[in-house]
């Protein structure tokens, strides 16, 4: 009878069984194919598009990874969790560059490769995108964050004026960009403050306009849900919203439409730079070159996530008129006059003025 | 080695795998999280130290207190709701419908367990917005004359938390009534007890744990949970778990997100120590 | 009261049924918006999410995590109950409720906890780490099943068997396990399931290979598509296939 033969001892049989399964997993765990050399991006949800990217890793035979991230605390959070060489190209708001290069994420890159003489040039930003001379990040797309509407159920006339979206006549129909350093600085200029000069003691004189603006919206949206509301009719108005709203949603809804009411809208410019520490600075630089060149700026500046404008003005060669309609690229010299920068809080301001959002999200 | 001692040792043997998998990958990040809610933020880096300053803020900051009760009002409704929609649905099921249909009238009930949850809240948000299905059915119905503001609002979250735990609860209510033997019921008709009296005195009581078992399961999954809020609400109010993940993602404060994490944790504890004398979560 | 009854069910069911013929109908939207009103039928989207090369790695990558983290938990599960069963351990009321514990605390707090511990002993994030925590949310699952399926009949055939003189790893493998099929069975199915939909732990702790809950999240950020709703019903179906086979060949079997 099997039974009888050996008994074993039962721990050795134990230890047997764990063995093996130890080792499986170590097989598997070995065995997970070495791929081609992939390029790890941090990177906001207009590089996710298949279209931007597909043409780089077929130039250079890699694969390109990438992670999306919406907020700079997020990405900032991402890094520092992160080991060095676990990414090589980050993507972030132009004005918060300074505050990357602070925290040692980013890694100087050869100026002189970079094409920003063909830029606009407002959007060259060199006191954000350099620091003592050495470029850290180069802009690569920009917009505005102002007022979007459906301009068939709105009277254009009135979103000229920020006053009228609480004044009762648009109550509940209005949806609130859910970021608030733009919204706090479009507040701010419709309270005669520049975005520059927010402190914590002109911070509270945001609190009533915040509030009443939430008493008057229907929802705070982020980008899909604020796309989603303006496409689907849910609200008609946008506060925060411009072209990065309305472009991507143009063929399907020809109704929509933004712009920069008297009291100034602002602009919002993201840069991209090279990760301190990458393991492939060399790829990772050719990728950035890659963004920045006028055939990548006109497949970032129509991607699926959201539309802007490029930040290399030669960009207009590559881009069909449509889409120069879309983006409004004749009007771009008189927009970029009238909108200003993101507010750049300092850690105690941010603080703050993130407590006030969230104090607002509360109402 | 006495037999008893072996036996001991094999027993260990056996479960010490699963326990050293739960202390490693459960207690201690608890006790890790538990530790980190101590921290402070300074600036954007988080110091080490041990005041309960995250606790204070949240006492204290009205925004934050009022997420944990806008979970629990909304966790409270969701879970009333849940069971009164859910238990008569198990009961139809398990008494009126015929045995050999049982099964498949259940699979039918929980089928939409299987699509992707996050695709499905978002089809709430369709179905409930202002141009959705539900306002375009009543408008050319006739039923209302101008849209319902569902969407966008607590009523959106409330409804998308329903459709999920309705299916959920069913399964369980179900089981529980299934698995009752029908001679109480019998008897208590013999002795002369109408219908509505055998369900308030014989099947009610009996089927009571696991009730407030699925009750609880419901407490639990809806207290903690991030997607149906944030998809359906609107941002229009924050509830305890969107304020985790906004620490998380805009502020990087992972302090203050443990803190309030933990803080979710005690109020589940109490709400488990509260309903104790009927759980029978072995036997979900 | 009758008729009460079935107005209820149908009731019933077409509540629990309207978002999912929703998100049906409006996957063949011949349109860009997956809202009414209905512009005609049009298979592009399917197409296109058959074609999106990072939706069908984050599929498989969905099954693959469900299927590991759900044996794992299940072997865990069952030798843990096997042990508590069958041994008068001290402490074992502890030791259950040591186990269980997970059942009662929200996947966020589990996800966070994991992320600060991987932090801090500078683990990378990926699927193994999501992993871990799907391990942790179904082992609790997997033990309270298997320990409420054991009973005094399956105990007997063991003691037979070790007193004929099989070893423990014969006994859990020739004896219990067959035993205890349907239980082992139930808990692997519901494991699956609660792995494979899993979107917070996933979302906090894998970092490129993601799985399809998070994929449909990062989609449905990156705007609003009828292929979305494409996505779902694809799930949907598949996931209803294997029901369906899982009812036939399996439950069936034990009708």
């Amino acid at each position: 009878m099997a039974f009888e033969k050996k008994r074993t001892n039962p721990d050795m049989e134990m230890m047997m069984a764990f063995r093996l399964l130890g080792c499986s997993v170590l097989a598997v765990m070995a065995a997970s194919p070495v791929l081609a050399q992939e390029l790890n991006a941090l990177v906001w949800c207009d590089h996710a598009d298949a279209a931007l990217v597909a043409p780089f890793e077929e130039k250079f035979g890699v694969k390109v990874n990438l992670k999306e991230y919406e907020g700079t605390a997020a990405g900032m959070a991402i890094l520092d969790q992160s080991q060095p060489g676990d990414w090589d190209v980050l993507v972030i708001d132009a004005v918060d560059v300074g505050r990357a290069v602070d925290a040692g994420k980013l890694a100087p890159m050869p100026a002189d490769q970079l094409p920003t003489a063909d830029f606009f040039p407002e959007l060259v930003m060199a006191e954000n995108n350099t620091r003592d001379g050495v470029t850290y990040a180069v802009t690569e797309k920009f917009g505005y964050n102002t007022i979007a509407y459906d301009k068939t159920k709105v009277d254009p006339a009135d979103m000229a004026d920020m006053a009228t979206l609480t004044s009762g006549k648009y109550d509940g129909r209005i949806a609130i960009y859910d970021y608030y350093l733009p919204v706090l600085g479009l507040l701010a200029m419709g309270q005669g403050i520049a975005t520059a000069d927010i402190t914590a003691d002109n911070l509270a004189a945001l609190r009533e306009p915040l509030f009443a603006l939430k008493k008057a919206s229907k929802q705070v949206a982020d980008v899909v849900a604020a796309q989603t509301a303006l496409a689907t009719g849910e609200v008609d108005i946008m506060v925060g919203g411009g072209e990065w709203v309305t472009a991507v949603l143009a063929a399907d809804n020809p109704n929509l439409d933004w712009t920069i009411p008297k009291q100034g809208g602002l602009r919002w410019a993201q840069s991209i730079g090279i990760v301190a520490g990458t393991t492939q600075p060399d790829l990772a630089l050719e990728f950035v070159k890659y963004i920045v060149s006028p055939e990548g700026q006109a497949k970032l500046a129509t991607s699926a996530c959201y539309w802007g404008m490029p930040a290399n003005a030669k960009t207009g060669d590559v881009l069909t008129p449509e889409q120069k309609t879309v983006l409004r690229w004749d009007e771009q010299s008189e927009f970029l006059t009238r909108a200003q920068l993101y507010p750049i809080p300092d850690a105690a301001l941010d603080t703050a003025m993130q407590d006030l959002w969230t104090e607002m999200l509360q109402q | 080695m006495t037999q008893a001692a072996t036996e001991r040792r094999v027993g260990w043997g056996l479960v010490a795998p699963a326990l050293i998998w739960t202390v490693a990958f459960f207690v201690v990040p608890f006790a890790a999280m538990l530790a980190l809610s101590f921290a402070r933020m300074e600036g954007r880096a988080v110091v080490a130290a041990f005041d309960l300053g995250n606790y204070v803020r949240f006492f204290t900051e009205w925004p934050l207190f009022k997420a944990l009760l806008n979970s629990l009002e909304i966790t409270a409704v969701v879970t009333v709701v849940s069971v009164a929609l859910a238990y008569p649905l198990a009961a139809i099921i398990a008494f009126r419908v015929p045995v050999r249909w049982q099964r498949l009238a259940l699979l039918l009930a929980v089928l939409p367990f299987w699509t992707s949850y996050v695709v499905r809240s978002y089809s709430w948000l369709l179905v409930l917005g202002q141009n959705g299905v539900l306002n375009k059915t009543l408008l050319g119905v006739g039923l209302i004359a101008e849209p319902l503001e569902i969407a966008a609002t607590r009523t959106a979250t409330v409804i998308g938390f329903v459709h999920f735990f309705v299916m959920l609860l069913t399964l369980t209510i179900y089981a529980n009534l299934v698995q009752l033997s029908p001679n109480y019921a019998r008897a208590a008709r013999d002795l002369g007890a109408g219908p509505v009296q055998v369900f308030r005195f014989v099947i009610l009581p009996l089927t009571l744990p696991g009730v407030v078992t699925g009750a609880f399961v419901t407490f639990v999954l809806c207290m903690g949970d991030y997607i149906t809020p944030q998809i359906l609400g609107g941002n229009n109010e924050l509830t305890l778990p969107q304020l985790i993940m906004l620490q998380l993602g805009r502020s990087g404060n992972f302090p203050l997100a443990s803190a309030l994490s933990v803080i979710l944790m005690a109020v589940i504890t109490l709400a488990y120590v509260l309903s104790a004398r009927w759980l029978r979560l072995d036997r979900v | 009261m009758k008729r009460l009854v079935w107005v209820y069910l149908c009731a019933a069911y077409a509540f629990i049924f309207l978002p999912v013929i929703v998100l049906v109908v409006f996957s063949f939207q011949d349109g860009r918006l997956p809202v009414p009103p209905f512009q005609g039928v049009s298979l592009q989207w399917y197409a296109k999410v058959l074609g999106d090369r990072d939706l069908m790695a984050a599929l498989f990558n969905s099954a693959l995590m469900a299927a590991v983290s759900s044996a794992v938990a299940l072997t865990l599960g069952f030798l843990a109950a096997h042990g508590l069963a069958r041994s008068v351990l001290p402490g074992s009321v502890w030791l259950r409720g040591l186990l269980i514990a997970p059942m009662t605390v929200s996947y966020l707090i589990i996800a966070l906890g994991l992320l600060t511990v991987f932090n801090q002993t500078g683990v990378r994030l990926s699927l193994w780490t999501a992993g871990v925590g799907h391990v942790v949310i179904n082992l609790p699952l997997c033990f309270a099943i298997c320990y409420a399926a054991m009973g005094d009949h399956q105990k007997a055939a063991e003691r037979a068997a070790r007193d004929l003189g099989a070893s423990e790893v014969q006994v859990l493998w020739l004896v219990s396990a067959p035993m205890l099929a349907p239980a082992l069975l139930a808990a692997f199915f519901l494991s699956v399931t609660f792995s494979w939909d899993e979107f917070i732990i996933a979302f906090l702790l894998t970092r490129f290979e993601v799985t399809l809950p998070v994929e449909i999240w990062s989609m449905l950020r990156s705007g609003l598509s009828p292929a979305t709703n494409a996505v779902g019903s694809l799930v949907f179906l598949v996931s209803v296939v294997a029901v369906v086979l899982a009812e036939v060949f399996v439950f069936r079997r034990r009708a």
